[in-house]
């Protein structure tokens, strides 16, 4: 027989049983708009029947159920799900770090409009169209003179303009890589805590989410590949135990070297070298995992090129965008990502550009003379400084008039002189003050934008050059805006699916509290019928003939 | 699948931020009236766009040049014109005093005749428009002849003046004055033959008769014919100019119209775009607010 009191113990425990359930649901209701947490139930399990099997047990007809226990408190979450997030998610940071680098570049470069680059130049060459008509007036050569400077200026401009927001990615770069490592040590400390709790047999759910929660906010800036070990032999089956974190390339494998946090809990230090190179371009040259011991001293170091960083997200996009060196096959060292190139391209068209409308000028006769009285020939009309065709890196931004040209609009050589034979005519072969009314130097000058300049390539003009450079930037930046929306659309259909088994839903857990709250009032009202046979037996039998 | 809230809530405001994002691109392709304000809305677009640009910046600057070209060429003419009257002033007096009845007192006036009649064209050679002399070749800022009718031999020039009025194709706008100004035969200059006919109208008395005045009527003939075939040369490129202008005033509209049906937006169009889009955007709002309002808690007592 059964003890006379086990029908307490029974609603007892379902009374605890329920009540925890009921706090649980309390639980998800309070954390319902928590960023990052998964609703968590509370396992019940059929307490062991009585009798228990074995030779002394009472001869009873059957085992009697003795109720319920709380198992364990479990999250309901999909780690696989987890994972595709993940994979999205760093091609989101990937790309929309990339889109927001190109938008902004759109921004400066200012084209289709009516005052951008183009436009200075095109106003530029109509100047020139219009000195060539009037060439003996210095009204033209005023307007000439100004809108050549404007040209300089628009160039200086553009040129101050993308290094402005290079040095931004380059700080960003350096905010990313500071979050990075002050996430993977938030994850390290994380990871103490869950190693105290799992040993004991508890599930520390809400440090797992916590957990989940950094480790999705890493994997926007880089790639990297989870790997769970077990803290403690005594800790449960579902436990999740200790993350360990690597970085992992685009085929989905960890990347040697590359460990963030390693299987002993230890958060290594990552790090972006930033540098000018020879020709005074900022580039990233290096990235560098710092190898660290228990006691954050460093141990070791693991170096890789930016070329070799293959682990896609937010920081790679960033690094992309600013600008790197690589190394070509011969070994030579180039610069490469969006904001050098373009900064370099800008560079090269405006020294190409200035070179040959000065190898131009320098034909034509200007309207003043020589200390000899012979007609003086045109100077350089753009200060090209020390700048050549090897070494134009930087011009851009330093784009001016010679200050000849910028003294005196009479300066500027509008005329071109030549003989029957069209041979160009020397100073003393010329009349002084006989060719002011020539402006063949002028329109020759306006024609220099849409001449094919060998510089700038084979059946490349100045005006062709740069329309390509801004259909380039159009491409690229169309393209990383449809890969960010991409990347975006998948993820955001990831985190549904994901809040479809993680969410919290409010009627469910309405309707699970009542569900709790009936068996928690019906498992009273069992204690009182307990109660009440009892009181039966204790206080109301054994009275006969009393 | 289980559906949450949270989700519905989240999709709901996904697809309002969507659905404002759209009509924001409306929005703007509206009041700016472009299809596209960066490269990235469409690098085709935006690089033709540029192109198209440049090139009616070209055409509009030439169609600029032919007013230059104009003014040259006007003003040429008219002063050729007046050179032809001039000449043939001169004629009808040469022939006239070439009459044997004619005495010398009264030649001697036709000679002061004669020489206002010089001085006129030495003045039409002096020609400025536009501060500039425009029978003078490229020396425009220097006056051709000085108040004697000579020649300024240290800054004259006959030099062609040429302005580009299309891509490639430049037009000489002045005159050669060395054509006008002196006998393609003799070499001898206008002002010159005209001076030494005054003088040997003066010097009549010497016994100058009508034949010898003949010369200079043959004389000024020559120069009337060479007036009339430079003005007929300019005349001929004056015709050219004007068909170039035809053409550029035909290139503007081509240009113009290419311009806006690449980059321009159908309004209309747009419009449809952006209604529809209301429409959607306010289901949107409207299955928004009835799905998000109602729980289970409306429900239980």
């Amino acid at each position: 027989m059964s003890s006379t009191f086990s029908g307490l113990e029974v609603a007892k425990r379902a009374l605890f049983t329920q009540q925890s359930a009921l706090s649980t649901t309390g639980h998800n209701i309070s954390n319902a708009n928590t960023p990052g947490y998964s609703r968590q139930r509370v396992n019940f399990e059929q307490t062991s029947p009585y009798p228990a099997m074995g030779r002394n047990r009472p001869e009873i007809e059957g085992q009697i159920g003795q109720g319920v226990e709380a198992g364990s408190v479990q999250r309901v979450r999909d780690q696989f799900i987890d994972l595709q997030y993940r994979a999205e998610n760093n091609k989101t940071g990937y790309w929309e770090s990339r889109a927001d680098a190109l938008s902004q570049m759109e921004q400066i470069m200012n084209e289709p409009s009516e005052t951008g680059l183009s436009d200075t130049m095109d106003q530029f060459w109509q100047s020139l169209n219009d000195l060539a008509g009037n060439p003996e007036d210095s009204g033209a050569r005023s307007v000439v003179q100004q809108r050549g400077i404007a040209v300089a200026d628009t160039f200086n401009y553009i040129s101050d303009s993308l290094t402005a927001v290079q040095k931004d990615l380059e700080n960003e770069i350096n905010v990313t890589t500071k979050d990075i490592n002050s996430v993977v040590s938030q994850i390290k400390d994380l990871n103490d805590q869950i190693k105290a709790v799992e040993p004991h047999g508890y599930l520390p759910n809400d440090l797992y989410d916590e957990r989940d929660r950094l480790i999705d906010e890493l994997s926007n800036m880089v790639n990297i590949d989870v790997e769970y070990n077990s803290s403690s032999d005594s800790a449960k089956d579902i436990a999740q135990g200790i993350a360990s974190i690597t970085l992992q390339n685009s085929e989905v494998k960890a990347i040697e070297g590359g460990a963030l946090l390693t299987k002993d809990n230890v958060a290594n230090q990552l790090d972006v070298a930033v540098k000018n190179n020879d020709s005074g371009q900022r580039l990233v040259t290096n990235i560098q995992i710092n190898q660290m011991d228990k006691d954050g001293n460093k141990i070791g170091q693991e170096d890789f090129t930016p070329s070799d960083f293959s682990s896609n997200g937010k920081l790679k996009g960033l690094i992309e965008s600013h600008g790197y060196q690589i190394e070509t096959d011969s070994g030579q060292k180039e610069a490469e990502g969006i904001y050098v190139s373009m900064l370099e391209d800008i560079d090269k068209i405006a020294y190409a550009f200035a070179d040959s409308f000065n190898i131009q000028h320098q034909k034509g006769y200007t309207l003043t003379e020589n200390t000899d009285g012979l007609p003086k020939q045109g100077g350089a009309f753009f200060d090209t400084g020390s700048y050549s065709t090897d070494d134009y890196i930087g011009y851009a931004s330093e784009m001016d008039l010679t200050s000849d040209v910028k003294s005196s609009e009479d300066n500027i050589a509008a005329a071109l002189l030549v003989d029957e034979s069209g041979n160009p005519l020397a100073p003393d072969q010329v009349e002084a003050g006989s060719y002011f009314g020539n402006g063949e130097n002028a329109q020759a000058l306006a024609d220099v934008k849409g001449k094919v300049n060998a510089f700038l390539g084979e059946n490349t003009s100045v005006q062709s050059y740069y329309e390509g450079m801004i259909g380039d930037l159009g491409v690229q930046a169309q393209e990383a805006n449809r890969m960010a929306d991409n990347a975006s659309t998948l993820q955001q259909a990831v985190e549904t699916r994901r809040q479809s088994v993680s969410g919290v839903s409010l009627d469910e857990e309405m309707s699970n509290m009542i569900k709790f709250q009936h068996a928690y009032n019906a498992a009273a009202r069992n204690m009182t019928a307990v109660d009440e046979m009892l009181d039966r037996i204790i206080n109301q039998m054994g009275l006969v003939g009393r | 699948m289980r559906v949450t809230q949270s989700m519905l809530s989240s999709n709901f405001l996904r697809n309002v931020s969507n659905s404002y994002e759209r009509m924001g691109k409306y929005q703007e392709q509206l009041s700016t009236g472009k299809k596209v304000t960066k490269p990235s809305d469409d690098p085709v677009v935006a690089m033709k766009g540029m192109n198209y640009r440049t090139e009616l910046t070209e055409v509009q600057q030439y169609q600029r040049n032919l007013g230059e070209v104009h003014t040259w060429m006007d003003n040429s003419d008219a002063a050729m014109d007046k050179m032809t009257k001039a000449l043939q002033r001169t004629r009808e007096l040469a022939v006239q005093a070439s009459n044997d009845s004619y005495e010398e007192g009264q030649r001697a006036n036709i000679a002061k005749e004669v020489r206002q009649l010089k001085e006129h064209l030495i003045d039409l050679g002096n020609t400025k428009v536009n501060d500039k002399h425009i029978f003078n070749g490229t020396s425009t800022t220097n006056p051709r002849f000085d108040k004697d009718g000579n020649l300024d031999t240290a800054n004259a020039n006959s030099a062609a003046v040429n302005i580009e009025v299309s891509d490639g194709v430049k037009i000489r706008v002045n005159t050669n004055p060395s054509n006008i100004f002196v006998d393609s035969e003799s070499g001898q200059s206008m002002m010159e033959a005209l001076e030494n006919f005054a003088t040997d109208l003066e010097s009549g008395e010497t016994g100058e008769t009508g034949d010898q005045l003949d010369d200079h009527i043959e004389n000024i003939d020559g120069f009337i014919n060479q007036v009339v075939n430079e003005r007929a040369s300019l005349g001929a490129r004056m015709n050219r100019v004007d068909m170039i202008e035809n053409r550029l005033n035909s290139q503007e509209i081509t240009t113009t119209q290419v311009l806006s049906d690449n980059e321009d937006v159908d309004v209309e169009k747009v419009i449809m775009n952006l209604k529809s889009q209301e429409s959607v955007h306010r289901a949107a709002l409207s299955t928004g607010a009835r799905i998000i309002q109602p729980t289970l808690m409306d429900f239980l007592r």
